[in-house]
């Protein structure tokens, strides 16, 4: 278990880790190291050169713009789930945060990382898929923007430029009402996740909910949106709710491995996809009741 | 109760280990560093099963820093195999394999290199040509005689094949108003300690001297170290003073040893290995027992169980390690805590293409005493009947020791429905109950788990001879040296390593409260092997007992020297004298001081009694209690001391998600005289984290091709404080008659008995659906899955 032979380099900006990036093929980006590391040491991981993006100043940053919270791609795990602002507009992320490995692992571990590493049962990336965050990579001195619903395409594999460098993460500012649902399952506390579910449901006073958004985790090669939003405009009663997961989890094909089979696996994430749901409606009906 | 009468034992003490450990100062093989020392990485074979052609080792040994890449073929040639303790003399096994591989993970050969990492490097340089064969993963197949056998030579699969029969069984069975049959099957788990096992080598040709420092827990190391490499037994020196990071059973290491030692050898460099972790759990010392039971039970309608035929049948792996020896200690306790009257056993043990089976915490006692407990759960659910009542009615009653079971133990003392009354009283057993209701009345599933058990303890091998006849091994004893010195100050040697059972903590504890000397004040060393006396290491939870009663007796052997000193000097007859406190009182009150016997001792010869030696040592080497015989008729007195456990648990889990959580754990336990309670409190809590494992997470799972699925944390799943409740340890005493306080064995508890309790708790929570869960372990999934096919 020891990795082998590599060269680090540690840029001071995005630009020279893109240059770095750029100059060898088999290069690649260090942030938290939480999964990376490891992968060295059983050497599944075998590049060249390796990128310590920790100690670029613009990339460990929070930006809130008018419609927006943008997280820099260094950014700790642990800052995350302690910031205001996380918890002020993106609530959902907020509620996965606690999921999210173990506090040790959190203090080093990116919320930037999560994403670029694709783990299916990333909560982190469940959460930027099922809200449609945006993702920038840096790629030979511009940005390039995906939208993360789209992003994820396999296990560890994602639509992300191979010279890029994710920059930072983009969410939508949630409405002033909104609920969220975040449940997983895993054998032990804080392990990989058996199945996941994270909900948002969105609200405007006037015209109700205007928007859902479902996503399981765990269940297949990587994070899945489900469409409930026929929901929208409906009184979102239970029996509504369980109808429109059923129908959306038709199509979800699922894993298989030691821990779990694909029949469970599918038949808790719909599970887990109907209670987050109706705790995001539940969270609702509190803030409009106060 | 027995406490008031000890000074220092059975009182709340610090161990004396923790402070360096707490502190990060303990002294482990990773620590060690010596000049010039080369490295080894072993190369894991990628087959189950293949034939090996030939290994290029060229482009790995022209790579700068590589020393030397040693092969199977290379070692057997210079080594002697490895021991096994079975009439199996064609079933060879060297550290590295000849010819052919047996197991994925088995190591091919391996690279000396001046770091671990360079060799790791060399080792993807290394060209084996294999051919891979036909290989077999499960032991029902492994018996049947189309099954092409793993070891050709060997001609079969079987290692092992033996029938007892104890008792009337025909006629029990016969009497009997019912039977019932029924199946289950123990996962391959283990213990899994943090440190994986390491040794260090250096050998000094103008010494002829090989010095080894290793982590391990392993009888007779030393000796087999020696005749594998041809070594005089005194040419070989172990150091004692190391740390060992965990182990309970899988720090054997003779393989590794070996290897190691030989490389040393042939070097002349000093050559550590040290295991990482994906080579101790494919390849290490790492698993333990894979049980399958067969079991009919004979019991008439008000309960009485009669007889029970049990057939074991064991995975051993792919060479027989200790795997074949783990069925027979359960013979000790083959009857667990009941009264029944007759046993029918079939131990089976077979080869197959997985990793060797080695010694686990119990040594095969845990998957009996879960077959036994599970057997007892259904009669009682046969019977309509409460399942405490059940096991009340058919415990042993605590008038009836010392108690004969059928196949040749005494069992030496016990109050097991005492202990049952007080867990039932601290868990407000009503209360639970109603627990449990209310919880399946809020749409959970809810079970309690209830298991009786005994650990074996003190350690003998009787089941050596009792499974292999041409075996006449009925010595098995425990060693302890004491010193004072000239300053006056109290010094024990003991002659073993130790992997967190708190030794010196046993030995100061001990030779306090006989000496009534502050233990604070007594040091304890670790000799090397070849300034110790013979022991036979911490196995078979035999400590408290054998280390403790030779440091005892030792302890005792210097009082006596020291009263007759004192009776020479005030001019008294020795029973006019009374020990106190290390001074000793004469009947009129005149008092021989500690200084003074001291200064008598080292340098007043000419005021000691006529004819003693000066000095104050002394030393004692003490055969286990009760082990003084042979088998007679496939009978034999197995453990000298039976603790006995009481479990009681309750669990619930959404039916759906499937995932149980643990509400309240209580234990009962009986060990005798405590002699650290805070060492057994941490044996009894970590014991059943352990079974809490074994029951619901641990599981060395193979796929089809007999890949090991599981070679690291990420999959091998142990339970973390997370999964671990509070848990309620209820104490009772019973001493034991054969030990030198009552003390009897702690280092298997908890582990005995929580695997059949968690697993009880589960199948009470689904018994509504008619659902068994028959192996373990028992996985979220599983019982989510087996729910769903009943309820859909």
């Amino acid at each position: 278990m020891k990795p082998v032979r590599f060269d680090y380099k540690r840029p001071a900006t995005i630009d020279e880790a893109c240059g770095l990036l750029a100059g060898d093929d088999n290069a690649r980006i260090l942030a938290g190291g939480q999964s990376l590391i490891p992968m060295l040491s059983m050497r599944l991981s075998r590049p060249s050169l390796l990128i310590d993006i920790a100690h670029i100043p613009e990339l460990t940053t929070f930006v809130e713009t008018e419609t927006h919270i943008e997280i820099g791609a260094m950014v700790r795990q642990a800052a995350a789930q302690k910031s205001e602002l996380v918890k002020t507009h993106i609530p959902l992320l907020a509620k996965a945060l606690g999921h999210v490995g173990h506090p040790p692992t959190r203090a080093r571990g990116t919320v930037g990382g999560s994403v670029a590493h694709a783990d299916p049962s990333a909560e982190i990336a469940l959460v930027t898929a099922t809200l449609g965050a945006e993702i920038t990579y840096r790629v030979d001195g511009t940005d390039e923007i995906f939208d993360a619903s789209d992003f994820f395409i396999g296990p560890m594999l994602t639509i992300a430029p191979p010279t890029g460098c994710l920059t930072r993460l983009s969410f939508a500012k949630a409405p002033a009402v909104c609920g969220t649902g975040f449940h997983e399952v895993a054998p032990r506390k804080s392990d990989y996740a058996l199945v996941s579910a994270a909900a948002q449901i969105n609200f405007a006073a006037g015209s109700g909910v205007t928007s859902i958004h479902l996503g399981i985790g765990s269940v297949g090669d990587f994070p899945e949106r489900l469409d409930v939003n026929k929901l929208c405009g409906t009184p979102l009663d239970d029996a509504a709710i369980a109808d429109a997961v059923h129908a959306a989890m038709q199509m979800v094909e699922t894993v298989e491995d030691l821990h779990a089979t694909a029949a469970y696996r599918k038949r808790v994430a719909t599970e887990l996809a109907i209670r987050a749901l109706r705790d995001a409606r539940d969270e609702i009906s509190k803030d409009l009741n106060q | 109760m027995t406490e008031q009468k000890y000074k220092f034992l059975s009182t709340p003490r610090r161990p004396v280990e923790d402070r360096r450990f707490v502190a990060g100062r303990g002294k482990f093989i990773a620590d060690l560093d010596r000049p010039n020392m080369l490295h080894v990485a072993p190369l894991a074979s990628h087959h189950a099963a293949a034939v090996i052609n030939g290994i290029d080792a060229s482009a790995a040994l022209a790579m700068p820093g590589v020393v030397d890449v040693i092969t199977g073929a290379e070692l057997a040639a210079a080594v002697q195999p490895l021991m096994n303790g079975l009439n199996t003399p064609n079933v060879r096994r060297f550290p590295l394999a000849v010819d052919r591989v047996r197991y994925a993970g088995e190591w091919v050969c391996a690279v000396v290199a001046e770091s671990r990492a360079l060799a790791e490097d060399a080792l993807e340089k290394i060209i084996v040509d294999a051919t891979p064969q036909p290989f077999i993963l499960d032991a029902e197949a492994a018996l049947l005689e189309t099954s092409a056998p793993v070891h050709p030579e060997h001609g079969s699969n079987l290692l092992l094949d033996r029938k007892f029969v104890w008792g009337p069984v025909d006629d029990d069975f016969d009497a009997a108003a019912h039977s019932l049959s029924f199946s289950v099957t123990w996962g391959r788990n283990s213990t899994v300690p943090i440190e994986t096992f390491g040794v260090l080598a250096e050998w000094n040709g103008w010494d002829q001297m090989l010095d080894i420092w290793a982590s391990i827990q392993m009888p007779k190391y030393a000796d087999q170290i020696a005749r594998s490499l041809d070594l005089p037994g005194n040419a070989i020196r172990v150091h004692y003073d190391v740390d060992v990071g965990g182990s309970y059973g899988v720090k054997r290491g003779i393989k590794h040893s070996v290897l190691v030692g030989y490389v040393a050898r042939k070097l002349g460099c000093p050559v550590r290995l040290i295991e990482d972790r994906l080579e101790n759990m494919r390849a290490g010392d790492a698993h333990g027992p894979e049980r399958k039971f067969d079991i009919t039970i004979a019991f008439d309608q008000d309960g009485t169980v009669r007889s029970m035929k049990m057939r074991a049948l064991d995975n051993a792996g792919a060479y027989a390690g200790r795997a074949p020896f783990q069925l027979g200690k359960p013979i000790s306790a083959i009857v667990g805590p009941y009264q029944i009257n007759s046993v029918a056993y079939h131990a089976l043990s077979v080869t197959t293409n997985k990793t060797v089976q080695e010694a686990v915490r119990g040594f095969g006692q845990a998957p009996t005493n879960y077959a036994i407990e599970t057997a007892m759960d259904r009669v009682a659910k046969y019977l309509g009947m409460d399942r405490l009542a059940l096991r009340q009615k058919n415990l042993i009653r605590k008038d009836q020791f010392p108690y004969l079971i059928p196949s040749g133990s005494y069992y030496d003392s016990g109050d097991y429905h005492a202990v049952i009354d007080k867990v039932l009283a601290a868990a407000d057993y009503p209360a639970m109950l109603a627990e449990r209701d209310r919880l399946r009345d809020a749409g959970m599933m809810a079970g309690i788990g209830i298991a009786a058990c005994l650990e074996p303890s003190g350690g003998n091998s009787s089941f050596e001879p009792l499974l292999n006849q041409s075996n006449q091994t009925s010595t098995w004893m425990e060693s302890c040296q004491v010193n004072i010195d000239a300053l006056g100050k109290l010094t024990a040697r003991i002659h073993t390593t130790s992997s967190g059972q708190g030794h010196e903590t046993l030995v100061s504890t001990v030779l306090g409260e006989v000496m009534q000397i502050d233990p604070e004040l007594i040091r304890i060393t670790r000799p090397n092997s070849l300034e110790s006396l013979p022991g036979n290491s911490p196995v078979g939870s035999r400590m408290a007992i054998m280390l403790g009663g030779a440091a005892a007796r030792a302890g005792e052997k210097l009082k006596a020297k020291i009263m007759a000193i004192a009776a020479h000097r005030l001019g008294v007859a020795i029973d006019q004298l009374r020990y106190e406190g290390g001074d000793v009182l004469a009947h009129d009150g005149r008092r021989f001081t500690w200084d003074e016997m001291v200064e008598l001792a080292h340098r007043q010869y000419h005021n000691l009694p006529d004819g003693m030696d000066p000095g104050l040592a002394s030393f004692d080497i003490m055969q286990v209690p009760t082990g003084d015989a042979l088998p007679v008729d496939d009978k034999v007195q197995m453990y000298p001391c039976y603790s006995f456990e009481f479990h009681l648990l309750l669990v619930s889990f959404d039916p759906i998600i499937g995932r149980p959580d643990i509400h309240s754990y209580v234990i009962g336990h009986d060990c005798g005289t405590v002699i650290n309670p805070a060492i057994v409190s941490g044996m009894t809590y970590g014991g059943i984290a352990h079974g809490i494992g074994a029951a619901l997470f641990e599981e060395f799972a193979y796929d089809t091709n007999g890949q090991l699925l599981t070679q690291s944390f990420l999959d091998y799943l142990m339970p973390s404080s997370h999964e671990v409740p509070a848990i309620q340890i209820v104490k009772h005493c019973t001493p034991s008659p054969h030990t030198v306080f009552g003390q009897k064995g702690s280092g298997e508890s908890g582990y005995l008995g929580a695997p059949a309790a968690v697993s009880a708790a589960i199948n009470d929570a689904v018994s509504g659906l008619g659902i068994h869960f028959e192996k373990l372990p028992i996985r979220m999934s599983a019982i989510s899955d087996a729910i769903a096919a009943k309820t859909s």
